[in-house]
Order: structure tokens, then C-alpha cells, then sequence
């Protein structure tokens, strides 16, 4: 169970982060830009690999995690600044930038595997099984492979992105609530857009070692949809979104663990059924209150 | 006492988008100046350059050529101040958020309120004031989807006094609304102009949304035609600013585009003009912009 310990504490407070910010996220319409971030990281994975910074060291896990989240941040800093060209259609731009990372970090994936797969003495250093495992775990996220040093990361990351949230939490709701007029009250719509994708990248990819790819955005979007079931009060729908995405959090480790399910999807799949649930309790409640 | 605000010879073209598109000048020469404490109704056709000159004024664009001055200061630093109030022409916030009236009315000072404070005695003084004066005081914890829209307007309007501004811009507010709320928003600007001391810039299309609040208009079709009391408004400068048939804007006085032709002598339009003492502009031809 010790073994588990840095997996299990950095779920948790990966958890946390993502139920603050998933209210943003669910409020702003930003789902789908979550998407095309985790999408997009998949490039920086395959730049990392390229670059041979992997994560079978410290050094190298945090070089890895750099790679990935500059690109992350690149790509979208790049989603919004297209948007902006595209006068405001942000679904043209995430289509953009989420097929051309998705393409490149599949490209260099076998860039990679020819530049590095092969030993001094020209015989295979990774088999082909290998790359399909590491793509696997990229794809969908291995939580259970976190060691210490992805813990005290990922909680360090969360911490900061949890604070700077915080901070601006006014600036936020502000912006998410009605953007259009931010500028005439003197608070920088742009910056403030900016300043919350990077944010969201990092959060991304924080929650890409839980869920991978595919499945990180689900995260920073289902424990703020199930809140906003509950209530019609701003404060009480961020405690609630922290409490789902822990207790589907904790729940999907237990469950995975005990059952031998992978932990990042069963996480997931239990904050949809979380989701669910508030679902049927915001439609019966009108009723049996009548 | 400076102006409020010092419009000095204001150009503002758009940038071009796009390979076949022309950069053509939204407003061109503006040139006048709004004394502290007045109403101000600026009046134009659709397109004419309105929303670009509140933009200017706000500091969310920067002029081609000239200068704005909002209380002797740069539009920005007259905004990060909190002087400037501002109604957008749509509501476009989304209605579906768990927050309450009086949340959104302490957005309005949420530039002035360091992240890290409750709001302060100061900042629950001035919402309450704000909530009260536009009367939406037994609808102040109620969730912001769940009003009309007259109560929703009253709203932004309490969001835009929230911070104590000096001066108040509305932009559109009465498209679609009745005579009668017509005036009862008249009536409603006109109480916070007296009680907050405000400067308020109106902008609209409709002549009646103008008479209702201002008490100067300035008529804008890309270049300023017109700034002075209403009493001087004739129709011959309504047919010039709009550039075509002007009834239905201007009560039952039917104008037909011809008599534009009467107002194209510069000498005829620098008459009124002059006549309030304002610092007008000397580009009286153009009409119907290309505002973006």
C-alpha cells in the first residue's frame, strides 16, 4: 500500500485542483478547449521523446514534464490568439491546433522510435510492444507508475495553480460571467483569458498522469457540472465540485485498485456516475418537494 | 474643472481582415468636448461610428489620430481609477450562472478590491447605495436568471454606478423598449445624474431615447454634424446625419432625403454649432459610415 501512497495523495489533491477550476471551466464554456489542450500535449510528449527526455530519471521526469507543459501552454496561448482571428470561433481554433499536435506527436513518436529505438550495436532497444505500452499510458493515464517524485510535482503544480486561482478568483468570475465588458471595467480581457489557459494547460497536464490524453479534460469538466446540479449559489458550487472530484477521485483509486480496473478511467467513470446522480437529484427534487 | 471628457480631433479606422478587405475610416475628425454634470445624447444612423467614438472614450481602442482625455487623464487611467461607469448595447452575460444580484453588482468593483480582502465596509456601502437607487432592493439575493429584462437592465446599471464613477456611458440602452420605458429609464438616469453627480454619454439611433435623457446632443454619422442643445436640432440636420428619410426617428416629421442637400453648406451647420459653446469639429460633409 506504501507503494501506492504518492499515486493515491497526488489523485487527491490533482482532484482538488480540478474541482476549483472545473466551475470556470463548465461556466466558461471551456470543455472542449480542455480537450484540445490534452490533445495537444500529446505533441510535446513527442517532442520530449525526440529530444530523448524521458522519464526514467528525476531529471528526466521533470524535463519530460517541462516539455510537455510549455507546449501545452504554447498551444493554448495559440488556441486563443486564433480565436481571436477567427472572430471569437474557438471551436475553428481548438479543431486546428488539437489535429496538428495529435498529428505531429504521433509522427514524432516514429521519429523517435528510429532515432533512439535501436542500442549502440544496432539491435532494438524498445520493441514495438514497448511503444504501444508507453502510447497506452499517454493515451490513458498510468497513476499507479507515480512515484514520489511525480507526487511532490504534481501537488506543487496543483498548489500554485490552486493559489493563482485564488488570487484572481474575482478577476475570473468577472471575466467567465460576462467577458464582453471586462475591458470597460478596467480589467484586460486578453490577459485575463490568457492568464486562465495557462492555468488550465498546466491543470491538464497534471491531470493527464491520472487520466491521460483522452481523458484529462473529463476532470476539469464533470466535478463543476455535477456542483452546478446541486445549487444556484456561487460559493456553495466550488465546495461542492472540490468534494465530487475527491470523492470520485478516492472512490475510482479504490475501486481500480481493488478490482484491477485502470485507475484513471475508472476515476472518471465514477465522477460521470457522481455526475449522474446529481443529474437525478436536480430533476426529482422540483417534484418531491411539491 | 477640465472637461469630462475632451474629444481632440478624434480619428479611428479599423484595421483591414482578411485579403480583400478596405480600411475605411469609422469616425473621421471628431472634434468636441462634454462639460462635467451633463447628459449627453450622441445620436446617429446605424453604422455612423457610435460604438467605435464609446470605445474610444472607454480606452478599449486607441484613436488613428487625435486625442481622448476622460477628467484631464488618458481614457485607461481615468478606468483603472473607476471613473468611468459603462451599460453595454447587449447583455451578453451569461444568465445561467449561480450568482445573485447583488454578486453581480460587486463586480463593478471588483477592479478597485484586492484579491486577497473581503469587501470592505466602503465596497457594501456602495453596493447597497447602488442596488437602491435603481429600486432592486427586495430582488437583491435573487439569482441574476431569474429577473426580467428591465430588472436585469437595472442591474447592470447598479453594476456600472457600483463603483462611483464620474461619468456613466450607455451605449443603446432602450433598442427595443416602449415609449413608456423609454421615459421611465429617462427618468431613472436622470435621478442618478442628479444624486451621484454623473456626466452621462447616451448613445442611440432613436431620437425619442435622446430626448428622454439628454439634455446636449451631438449627432455622429462618421464625422460630427451637430453638438448643441436638442432645441436646435431641425429636421434638415437629422436628413444630413441619417442620410435618408428620417420619420419614425424623429416623431411625425417626415424628411425626405433631398432635404439633406439644404444642410451641406458648412457655414449653415457651424451656426448651431457655435451657438453652445462647444468646440466643435469643422468636417461637416460624409455621411453613413463603415463602422465594423
Amino acid at each position: 500500500m506504501n507503494d501506492l501512497a504518492p499515486a493515491i495523495l497526488a489523485a487527491l489533491v490533482i482532484a482538488v485542483m480540478g474541482g476549483a477550476l472545473s466551475v470556470f471551466v463548465v461556466l466558461k464554456r471551456l470543455a472542449f478547449i480542455g480537450q484540445g489542450i490534452s490533445h495537444a500535449a500529446f505533441g510535446g510528449v513527442g517532442i520530449a521523446l525526440v529530444l530523448g527526455v524521458h522519464g526514467a530519471t528525476t531529471m528526466g521526469t521533470i524535463g519530460q514534464l517541462s516539455i510537455v507543459v510549455a507546449f501545452s501552454i504554447a498551444a493554448a496561448l495559440w488556441i486563443a490568439a486564433l480565436s481571436r482571428s477567427h472572430h471569437g470561433r474557438i471551436d475553428t481554433a481548438i479543431g486546428v491546433v488539437l489535429s496538428a499536435s495529435m498529428a505531429l506527436g504521433f509522427v514524432l513518436f516514429t521519429l523517435a522510435e528510429s532515432k533512439h529505438g535501436h542500442d549502440d550495436h544496432g539491435h532494438a532497444a524498445h520493441g514495438s510492444e514497448d511503444q504501444h505500452h508507453l502510447i497506452e499510458d499517454i493515451l490513458f493515464g498510468n497513476i499507479l507508475s507515480t512515484d514520489w517524485t511525480k507526487a511532490a510535482i504534481a501537488i506543487t503544480a496543483a498548489a500554485a495553480i490552486l493559489f493563482i486561482t485564488w488570487f484572481n478568483h474575482r478577476r475570473f468570475i468577472f471575466w467567465a460571467f460576462d467577458e464582453p465588458v471586462t475591458d470597460a471595467y478596467g480589467l484586460s480581457s486578453k490577459r485575463t483569458t490568457n492568464t486562465f489557459l495557462v492555468l488550465l494547460a498546466l491543470a491538464v497536464v497534471m491531470a493527464m498522469q491520472i487520466a491521460g490524453v483522452v481523458l484529462a479534460a473529463a476532470m476539469l469538466v464533470l466535478p463543476g457540472a455535477a456542483a452546478l446540479n446541486l445549487t444556484s449559489k456561487l460559493r456553495p458550487v466550488f465546495i461542492y465540485s472540490i468534494v465530487i472530484g475527491v470523492a470520485g477521485a478516492a472512490l475510482g483509486m479504490l475501486i481500480g485498485i481493488n478490482a484491477g480496473y485502470p485507475a484513471g478511467p475508472t476515476i472518471v467513470l465514477t465522477q460521470s456516475i457522481l455526475y449522474l446522480i446529481t443529474l437525478i437529484i436536480k430533476t426529482l427534487a422540483p417534484r418531491l418537494r411539491s | 474643472m477640465p472637461p469630462a471628457v475632451e474629444i481632440d480631433h478624434v480619428s479611428y479606422t479599423y484595421p483591414a481582415t482578411g485579403f480583400d478587405a478596405q480600411a475605411a475610416p469609422a469616425i473621421d475628425q471628431v472634434n468636441f468636448s462634454i462639460a462635467q454634470n451633463t447628459k449627453l445624447g450622441i445620436l446617429g444612423p446605424n453604422g455612423g461610428g457610435k460604438s467605435t467614438l464609446i470605445k474610444l472614450i472607454l480606452g478599449i481602442l486607441q484613436p488613428t489620430k487625435g486625442s481622448v482625455r476622460v477628467f484631464g487623464q488618458s481614457p485607461a487611467q481615468a478606468r483603472q481609477q473607476g471613473l468611468i461607469g459603462y451599460l453595454p448595447q447587449r447583455i451578453e452575460a451569461d444568465l445561467d450562472w449561480p450568482i445573485s444580484v447583488r454578486q453581480v453588482v460587486a463586480l463593478g468593483r471588483a477592479c478597485r478590491t484586492k484579491p486577497w480582502k473581503k469587501l470592505s465596509a466602503d465596497d457594501n456601502t456602495a453596493i447597497d447605495r447602488a442596488i437602491e437607487l435603481v429600486d432592486l432592493q427586495s430582488l437583491s439575493n435573487r439569482p441574476i436568471g431569474a429577473l426580467s429584462g428591465g430588472q436585469l437592465q437595472r442591474v447592470m446599471i447598479a453594476r456600472a454606478i457600483a463603483g462611483n464613477p464620474r461619468l456613466l456611458v450607455l451605449d443603446e440602452p432602450t433598442v427595443g423598449v416602449d415609449i413608456a420605458g423609454q421615459q421611465r429609464f429617462g427618468n431613472l438616469i436622470d435621478t442618478l445624474h442628479k444624486e451621484l453627480d454623473l456626466t452621462v454619454i447616451l448613445v442611440s439611433h432613436d431620437m425619442r431615447a435622446i430626448a428622454a435623457v439628454a439634455d446636449r446632443v451631438a449627432c455622429l454619422s462618421r464625422s460630427l454634424h451637430f453638438h448643441d442643445t436638442p432645441d436646435g436640432l431641425t429636421p434638415a440636420v437629422l436628413a444630413q446625419v441619417f442620410a435618408h428619410d428620417v420619420a419614425g426617428v424623429f416623431g411625425d416629421i417626415h424628411i425626405d432625403a433631398h432635404l439633406a442637400e439644404s444642410c451641406d453648406d458648412p457655414a449653415h451647420a457651424h451656426q448651431h454649432q457655435h451657438d453652445c459653446g462647444c468646440t466643435d469639429n469643422d468636417n461637416f460633409g460624409g455621411s453613413g459610415g463603415d463602422e465594423s
